[in-house]
């Protein structure tokens, strides 16, 4: 009597979690084709949309790129070369050593012939650590700021950022991203184009491993040589590039990635900056900011995205360092959600609360847990006599199938809009590597992902991850919302 | 219910196929159409620039004479090089594309049903700077699209004909306004024409209509406006306004800004509004506004006492001189005891070491 009943569980389960996954992937999809649709609408406008004229203009905003730098002597200075010739017409570059152990420092000095300013630093908003020393590049002083602080982790280095910037708009730029050189153009253009309205925008960011990047700029765009950075490829495209842009477009974008994000200073400030209790810190922000502005202006306001150009950032080449960076964005989400749960199916916080959120409760924070319940309770359904072999091959073939669908589709739009991988050999490995991502990496990534929930749980302090870059080819370890699409 | 999952995973192999199978057709075709597009470039381009190089003079009969679509694969470059020339040469290729025809056709597409065709056409009747095109244009300012306006606007810019500027002062007072910023440099390229209807705007109800119209004057340079600026500076209703005199009376640099400026400095006044005025009054450049901007070094706000700071830094000796004067009052006072520099000192202090540093990079730049 009792094994029927536990059998009659067992199917149950696994019937709902089949379900899970078909929900999930179908709601994959209805972004991506919201993404599809925003790309047809933005291409069609390239030839109107006026950059030219807002570099040319001498009103277009100026912008603060604030780049938290913590133990980045291999690359800081490439990265600020290329940072400190963007196409813009008016910026500055604050680089903010958090206290950093190796050469990032004395190498930024010895490049850019640094001199020491007695700066007053004001506290608009708070940061905790010491500000010990402000310095401007000699010969472009107006453009090169440098700023040595006691460690006080990423967010706090952003706040003293902040605080330093001098002009309307901040730009958060990860120290190792290879941006586009038109790339702050395009991120700063909604600013201009509706400029009471727009509150952030957030640029995309794809991986750069494997491409050629001369002088500060990705030259050749090519599919990294590891299979394990191929298939996070595949995930970027489906995850930021068109999950992102399907959110913005349904008007419910809470992430903007750390990595390249524009932000109107004064609602920063207002917001009181970026929190240093939490590890997806650039999330929060987001998150934070949409709970203040439905608060204050009701819906008039936007929180939007761009697809291109882009920032390009290492992606972990090891399993080691992935885990560790899918730990910390799993527990990012869980800290954020658990922070401004009061916001959830709150319908005060319009589509934020009622669909946004609750979204990433249903799908992003617990889909590591139903992912890895399929895997250990399918075979134990099977074992026991539950399900029947014809069932589980069927139900492993719809909820894999399924989820390759939808990564195949994210490489179709991919290829009609941007088509960035222009060889042939880089297309097929994309579509093998949205296969084989189902064998054995998203199953390991739930268990990141669930080791992350429960490290938000035990509430450890939130710090710099340990940073391990050689130029392209080592860690990336800013905290993300990453949709990992599942089977 | 085996079935049902049978037929799903049949219709999933069917699409995933298919998908896989777009994806090559997809890039195979785009390959095709861009070699396609390529060759038909070719030679226009090769004239294009042939054109060109003769500053315009000569070649124009040839560009006229090439087949239509040859010249639609052309015609993006074109437009891009069209933006970029000047003078004879722009003269020459904007003839060209009257010749083909391409005035009339953007004009006739102004009326279309899709809001990017009509878009697409503004922005070629401002690339070629059409004045004829301006009436049209100023309908367009009335669009129902956000996008279309802000292409309307632009091209109005392009064009800089001064009889545009009360219709795009109108575009400002909607409830969907234009962009606030486009709006003051397309007011800007009408050039100083513009002046006499932007400082009559100044008393319009709408508070960003007379925002934008304050900073057009000032990059217009209109001195002859400064009595009306100053009376916003003392009475518009709106801080946003009020901050825009200020800024505005700095960039026109008229000695007579030096009083509403000071004035606008005193604590009553909000902070924003009293660090746009320290700002203006460096930007001002007149050694009198020293004394007003030392009494403020101290000042409790940030922004004001740093703009002060930095406006006795650009206003040459004069500013210098006072800014050292509060740094060794106050060493001076600490006779060597390890203390922090007061509010003043510390601001003073910034903005004497990036006085040195500019100099220094000036003389570099010199060398």
């Amino acid at each position: 009597m009792s094994e029927g009943i536990v059998r009659e569980i067992l199917r149950g389960t696994d019937l709902a979690i089949f379900g899970y996954f078909v929900a999930l992937n179908s709601s994959y999809l209805v972004l991506m084709v919201m993404a599809g649709l925003e790309f047809a609408r933005h291409l069609r406008r390239v030839p109107f949309a006026g950059a030219d004229d807002m570099f040319r203009s001498p009103l277009t905003l100026p912008v603060s790129v604030i780049v938290p730098a913590h133990n980045e002597g291999a690359s800081i200075v490439a990265a600020v070369q290329a940072m400190t010739a963007l196409r813009y017409p008016r910026y500055e570059v604050v680089v903010v050593d958090d206290g950093s152990s190796d050469d990032t420092f004395e190498q930024l000095r010895a490049h850019f012939d640094l001199v020491e300013v007695p700066r007053v630093v004001p506290s608009e908003v708070p940061y905790r650590s010491q500000v010990l020393s402000v310095h401007v590049a000699r010969a472009n002083p107006q453009t090169l700021t440098v700023v040595r602080k006691t460690n006080g982790g990423k967010a706090d280095a952003l706040n003293v950022g902040i605080n330093l910037a001098r002009h309307p708009l901040v730009c958060m730029v990860d120290a190792d991203s290879v941006l586009d050189p038109d790339a702050l153009l395009s991120v700063a253009k909604p600013f201009g184009d509706d400029p009471l309205r727009v509150a952030a925008c957030g640029g995309v960011v794809r991986i750069a491993n494997g491409c050629r990047v001369v002088g500060g700029r990705v030259v050749d765009v090519r599919m990294p040589r590891q299979w394990l950075v191929r298939v996070q490829v595949v995930e970027y495209l489906r995850a930021f590039l068109m999950g992102r842009t399907g959110w913005s477009r349904l008007g419910g974008l809470v992430v903007i990635s750390g990595a390249f994000g524009v932000f109107r200073r004064d609602l920063v400030v207002a917001v009181g900056g970026l929190d240093p209790e939490t590890i997806g810190e650039d999330a929060e922000l987001v998150v934070r900011l949409h709970h203040h502005l439905r608060e204050t202006r009701r819906h008039d306001y936007r929180v939007i995205f761009v697809a291109e150009p882009v920032s390009w950032s290492e992606a972990p080449a090891s399993l080691r360092v992935l885990g560790r960076q899918r730990r910390r964005w799993h527990r990012g989400i869980a800290e954020i959600l658990g922070k401004h749960r009061r916001m959830i199916l709150n319908p005060r916080y319009g589509r934020i609360g009622l669909l946004a959120l609750p979204y990433y409760v249903l799908f992003e924070l617990l889909a590591p847990f139903v992912e890895l319940a399929a895997v250990v309770l399918l075979p134990l359904g099977l074992w026991i006599g539950a399900v029947d072999v014809g069932f589980a091959w069927r139900f492993v073939l719809v909820a894999y199938g399924y989820g390759l669908l939808v990564s195949l589709v994210s490489l179709f739009i991919e290829e009609v809009s941007f088509h960035r991988y222009p060889r042939w050999s880089d297309m097929a490995r994309g579509v093998a590597a949205a296969v084989l991502e189902n064998f054995g990496y998203r199953q390991i990534l739930a268990v990141w992902q669930i080791a992350g929930v429960l490290g938000a749980v035990r509430g450890r302090q939130a710090v710099w991850g340990a940073m391990q870059r050689q130029g392209f080819g080592g860690d990336v370890d800013s905290p993300e919302m990453v949709g990992a699409g599942r089977g | 219910m085996l079935w049902l999952f049978t037929v799903v995973i049949a219709v999933l192999a069917g699409i995933v196929a298919v998908t896989a199978l777009a994806i090559v057709v997809v890039r195979l075709s785009r390959r095709r159409r861009q070699r396609t597009l390529a060759r038909l470039a070719a030679q226009p381009r090769r004239a294009l620039l042939a054109f060109v190089a003769e500053n315009g003079e000569e070649g124009g009969d040839e560009l006229v004479a090439i087949p239509d679509d040859a010249w639609r694969a052309a015609e993006p470059h074109a437009l891009a090089l069209l933006g970029k020339l000047r003078g004879e040469a722009h003269l020459g290729l904007v003839s060209v594309f009257l010749r083909r025809g391409a005035a009339r056709t953007a004009l006739g597409r102004l009326r279309s049903r899709s809001r990017v065709r009509r878009a697409r056409a503004a922005q070629v009747l401002g690339d070629l700077e059409l004045r004829r095109a301006v009436p049209e244009l100023c309908r367009l300012l009335t669009d129902r699209h956000a996008e279309v306006r802000v292409v309307a606007v632009r091209a109005l810019g392009r064009i800089g004909d001064p009889s545009a500027a009360w219709r795009i002062i109108a575009a400002l007072d909607r409830s969907d306004p234009v962009p606030s910023l486009l709006a003051t440099h397309t007011l800007v390229q009408l050039g100083p024409e513009a002046e006499v209807t932007l400082s009559a705007a100044l008393d319009h109800p709408q508070a960003r209509v007379r925002a934008v119209c304050l900073d057009a004057l000032g990059l217009l340079g209109a001195a002859g406006s400064v009595k009306r600026i100053a009376r916003v500076l003392s009475d518009d209703t709106y801080l946003d306004v009020r901050v825009s005199a200020a800024t505005t009376l700095g960039k026109l640099g008229t000695r007579s800004a030096l009083e509403p400026l000071s004035q606008a400095l005193r604590g009553s006044r909000p902070t924003p509004l009293r660090a746009a005025a320290a700002r203006a009054l460096g930007d001002l450049g007149a050694a009198a506004a020293v004394p007003a901007l030392v009494e403020v070094l101290g000042d409790d706000a940030y922004q004001v006492a740093h703009e002060a700071a930095h406006a006795l830094r650009r206003l040459g000796p004069a500013g210098i001189d006072a800014l050292r004067e509060v740094v060794d009052g106050e060493e001076a006072e600490r006779s060597g005891a390890h203390t922090r520099f007061s509010g003043a000192a510390a601001h003073a202090r910034e903005a004497l070491a990036m006085a040195e540093v500019l100099r220094g990079e000036r003389v570099g730049a010199a060398a």
